[in-house]
């Protein structure tokens, strides 16, 4: 219990901080929208009525204070753009980014710790070399020629044309799949590379351990050896790279896979409030990313404890 | 182990049901049914009326809600046509006083803003709550400058504290179908701001009862109504009560020879709106838009400049290659705006001075720059060669436009640049650094870049040129507005087709924050734009225009301009005549795409 609250502690300072780095980052250096949502022709007291309206005329002390209040009790505005409560935007776009999100990001994890468990295996041989090769071409190629191939090749007349090019008109698992099954195989191919390198390594590392030479010793086959020795002994290092992107996916999503796929997730409506200078959205992803990383980092350090009883 | 991979497997199998977008009131689709699939390159974030301030968030304004006039569908150049007006305003014989009859028995849509839930008929008290709206400072409106100083007791009703319950003189109802707008001065505009998104009418019960939740909550009497709206589109579906008016191929102005190959003949005597639902596409990324349009997943598209080379045969005038030709119909569209780079007049180093031979010689480094300038090179790097460059600020599509207009302003003329700057003891030592505004973007700098090779041929030092970068367009604005450029490119997209749109973009009490960033102050171009203010469309008016047009050019105030020509293209299946000029979007009622099978049209869907 003790242990709980140390860490609850330390996460409420944590937000505050970042919170704290951000706003200021948003109020003295972010974009004015201002100069965006004036008239043409503007006199000089038009504009001053909306700095008014949008609260830029408070002092920063105040503008923190009711920042931090709306984080509290998750009353978090309305956005300066469409005037839309940012609780609706984020109940409507998230559970798409998620949806958008999460059978890429699980797959392409899976196949990584897939791919880096058989390169460890065959480690020295060609498949390892092969793979090794896959992974740093995946990592050199750009997000956005990935995406664009993708479209083309299976979803143009100049390629397979089987899958929508763009749009979310989803009503049922089969326009899910539709709609969902090109963005998750950019998703994987864009991530492949960097989680089988990782994972390869972490795998590499355990593999060379005295506890595997004993059970290799001990005539322990292949699959039990990478199963239940070097696959268990890793779960530490996966389990924060796993839980560590959550945050990321749930609230930034992709702006790419989201503005390219014509998805209407959280990813393009973060861009949007970072370019317009839409403070009320921006402080909210910002503060729930805050927020959602100290809940998954304490949450994280449970796990450790669970799967590893030696960690203090 | 075993237990998380379970875990994951239920997890994975309910994520479909929280991907399900589709709202309660979406009728879905019928068993047949057409559907008009739109795309566009940039993103409305609001349907308020109020927020119309861009083409983008126009299209949904005029099409969910009714404006009292609106532009004929094919009639080139534009013409006003009655909408929710009963005919054009009868105007008192001083200009000052406007009277309109609204039709009769206009509903607007069923929404529960409404008692019962049941749309009410549209009044002309209507129209006055709408535009009280805008001189209201906490609707964040964007259209008060059509009306500002123009309606009387308009502004000082803002004065008072924006009260809807306090009467405006100058902006009544004299009954629920008739309306009465007095001016303060003459305004022969007036009915084109009515045809503007800015000026569509919404009810009070509407606004009242979604309060910050208007802008996305849309109840209008046009001839849509919102299904759902999101970053990445918008789906509209036919307005069952808006108003039967069958479609004349006349009266919108039709010509046998520029629209026999539209298929817009057998639309004749139908009721519009003809597509029983619009999906608009917000596409910003020209690949994606590209390859949707290609694989059949849109009916309209504006072609992206770096696919021009593939799809026309010819650039003048635009012609399509045949295997697009077969499948497209074209139209080359010459936006009714243009771009321009603003000289800051209100910068000593560049513009007036109070020395009379400081301000000789700033003027002719500004002459001197513009002749400098090469418009034929901007238009094929940028625009493809087929923009159309001008001399002056009253482009092509401006009735007032001089086909026969002195072009010397634009012709580049090195030789007479580096007399200029010689004559005026303007050397390489002494010429001073030019500041060269934009937002950050790989094209703006490319545009800045190739500005100062310009000047460099010129015998400009290249290090005196320095570009002025601004993270976001809201963020320049805010620099030129508070005249902290000294060079400021931008882009004028003209409200109406009268080009006192335009020229009022240099009037003197204009100036920084208003539209004329150039912050030009001319006492003789100020008195003729007074004096045509006020005057109605006609061979005087134009000539004054023309004047005017020709005192910017011969101070060098500006370097201009060019108006971009769009290139759209549509499928054959679609019988229309899209068009993103002016206020854009009214074509969308009559946009009628062959009724089909929903499961049938566009590939791999």
């Amino acid at each position: 219990m003790r242990y709980a609250l140390n860490k609850i502690f330390h996460g409420l300072l944590l937000v505050l901080g970042v919170t704290l780095i951000s706003f200021i980052l948003m109020v003295w250096f972010g974009p004015d929208q201002t100069y965006s949502l004036v008239g043409k022709n503007a006199t000089a007291e038009q504009i001053a009525e909306v700095r008014h309206e949008l609260g830029y005329d408070r002092s920063f002390a105040l503008r923190y204070a009711g920042y931090l209040k709306q984080l509290f009790t998750l009353d978090l505005g309305s956005s300066h753009s469409s005037g839309e409560p940012v609780n609706s935007i984020l109940a409507r776009t998230i559970p798409v980014t998620l949806a958008l999100m999460v059978p890429g990001f699980v797959l392409g994890n899976l196949l990584g710790i897939a791919l880096g468990l058989l390169s460890v295996q065959q480690k020295g041989r060609w498949t390892d070399r092969l793979i090794t090769g896959f992974s740093v071409s995946s990592m050199s190629i750009s997000f956005l020629v990935i995406i664009i191939l993708m479209q083309v090749i299976l979803s143009t007349p100049y390629g397979l044309n089987l899958f929508p090019v763009r749009g979310w008109q989803v009503n049922d698992p089969g326009s899910y799949l539709k709609y969902v099954a090109v963005p998750t195989l950019s998703l994987i191919f864009i991530t492949l590379g960097y989680n089988t390198r990782f994972y390869r390594a972490v795998f590499a590392e355990e593999a060379g351990r005295d506890h595997i030479r004993t059970a290799r010793a001990y005539g322990a086959s292949t699959a039990t050896i990478l199963w239940k020795h070097v696959l268990k002994n890793s779960l530490v290092p996966i389990i924060t790279r796993f839980m560590f992107s959550i945050p990321l996916i749930v609230v930034s999503g992709s702006l790419l896979i989201e503005s390219y796929f014509g998805i209407p997730g959280i990813g393009k409506v973060t861009f949007d409030a970072i370019t317009s200078g839409d403070q009320p959205v921006l402080k909210a992803v910002v503060g729930l990313t805050a927020i959602a990383f100290v809940l998954i980092q304490v949450l994280t350090d449970f796990l450790y404890k669970l799967v590893d009883p030696r960690i203090g | 182990m075993r237990h998380f991979i379970r875990i994951l497997f239920i997890f994975l199998a309910v994520l479909p049901l929280a991907a399900c977008d589709r709202p309660a009131e979406d009728p879905g689709p019928a068993v047949t049914y057409s559907v008009y699939r739109h795309s566009m390159d940039g993103a409305p974030t609001s349907t308020d009326p109020a927020q119309a301030s861009h083409i983008y968030a126009n299209f949904l304004a005029v099409n969910l809600y009714d404006t009292l006039y609106r532009y004929k569908y094919l009639a080139r150049p534009y013409q006003l046509e009655p909408n929710l007006a009963e005919g054009l305003p009868q105007v008192s014989a001083d200009g000052l006083i406007y009277t309109i009859r609204i039709k009769p028995g206009v509903h607007f849509i069923d929404d529960p803003a409404f008692p019962d839930g049941k749309g009410r008929v549209v009044r002309a008290e209507d129209f006055v709550y709408s535009i009280k709206r805008h001189f209201d400072p906490k609707t964040r409106a964007q259209g008060a400058w059509l009306w500002q100083g123009k309606i009387v007791g308009l502004d000082s009703w803002k004065e008072n504290g924006s009260n809807y319950d306090q009467e405006i003189p100058g902006l009544k109802a004299l009954d629920d179908r008739t309306l009465q707008i007095q001016l303060i001065k003459p305004f022969p505009q007036l009915t084109h701001t009515l045809a503007q998104g800015f000026s569509a009418i919404v009810s009070r019960e509407a606004v009242d009862y979604y309060g910050p939740e208007f802008p996305i909550r849309p109840v209008g009497s046009g001839p849509y109504r919102l299904v759902s709206f999101n970053s990445a589109s918008a789906v509209l579906v036919r307005n069952e009560r808006f108003r039967e008016e069958p479609f004349s191929l006349e009266a919108e102005g039709y010509d046998p020879v520029s629209h026999g190959h539209l298929a817009l003949d057998r639309l004749e005597g139908r009721v519009p709106p003809f597509s029983d639902r619009i999906e608009i596409e917000f596409i910003t990324e020209d690949a994606a838009r590209w390859n949707a349009f290609l694989a059949g997943e849109l009916d309209f598209v504006k072609v992206p400049v770096s696919q021009f080379d593939q799809v026309l045969q010819q650039r003048e005038p635009p012609a399509l290659k045949p295997a697009f030709a077969e499948k497209y119909n074209l139209l080359a569209n010459l936006e009714s705006g243009f771009v321009h780079t603003d000289f800051n007049m209100d910068d000593p180093r560049i513009g007036y001075h109070p020395d009379p031979r400081q301000n000789a010689r700033n003027q002719a480094l500004r002459c001197a720059i513009i002749k400098a300038f090469d418009w034929q090179k901007r238009n094929e790097v940028f625009y493809y060669g087929i923009g159309q460059v001008f001399a002056g600020i009253i482009p092509p599509a401006a009735p007032e436009f001089d086909q026969k207009q002195d072009q010397a302003a634009i012709i580049r003329d090195l030789a007479g640049a580096r007399k200029l700057l010689g004559d005026n003891d303007w050397s390489a030592d002494n010429l001073p650094v030019l500041e060269y505004g934009f937002s950050s973007s790989v094209t703006e700098r490319q545009m800045f870049e190739q500005f100062r090779s310009f000047m460099g041929e010129m015998g400009y030092p290249p290090e005196k040129i320095r570009p002025l970068t601004f993270a976001t367009y809201g963020d320049y604005a805010r620099a030129f507005l508070n005249r902290e450029v000294m060079l400021i490119t931008t882009g004028w997209t003209m409200d109406y087709p009268d080009a006192e749109n335009t020229v009022q973009l240099f009037y003197g009490p204009n100036s920084s924050p208003g539209s004329n960033s150039a912050n030009y102050n001319n006492p003789e171009f100020n008195r003729l734009y007074r004096s045509s203010s006020g005057m109605q469309a006609s061979d005087m008016r134009t000539a004054m225009y023309r004047h005017m047009n020709q005192l910017v050019i011969d101070d060098c105030a500006t370097i201009s301009g060019i108006s971009r020509r769009l290139i759209l293209l549509w499928s054959r299946k679609l019988a229309a005549l899209p068009d993103r000029s002016f206020v854009g979007g009214y074509f969308f009622r009559f946009a009628s795409v062959d009724a089909a099978e929903p499961e049938s049209r566009g590939a791999g869907q």
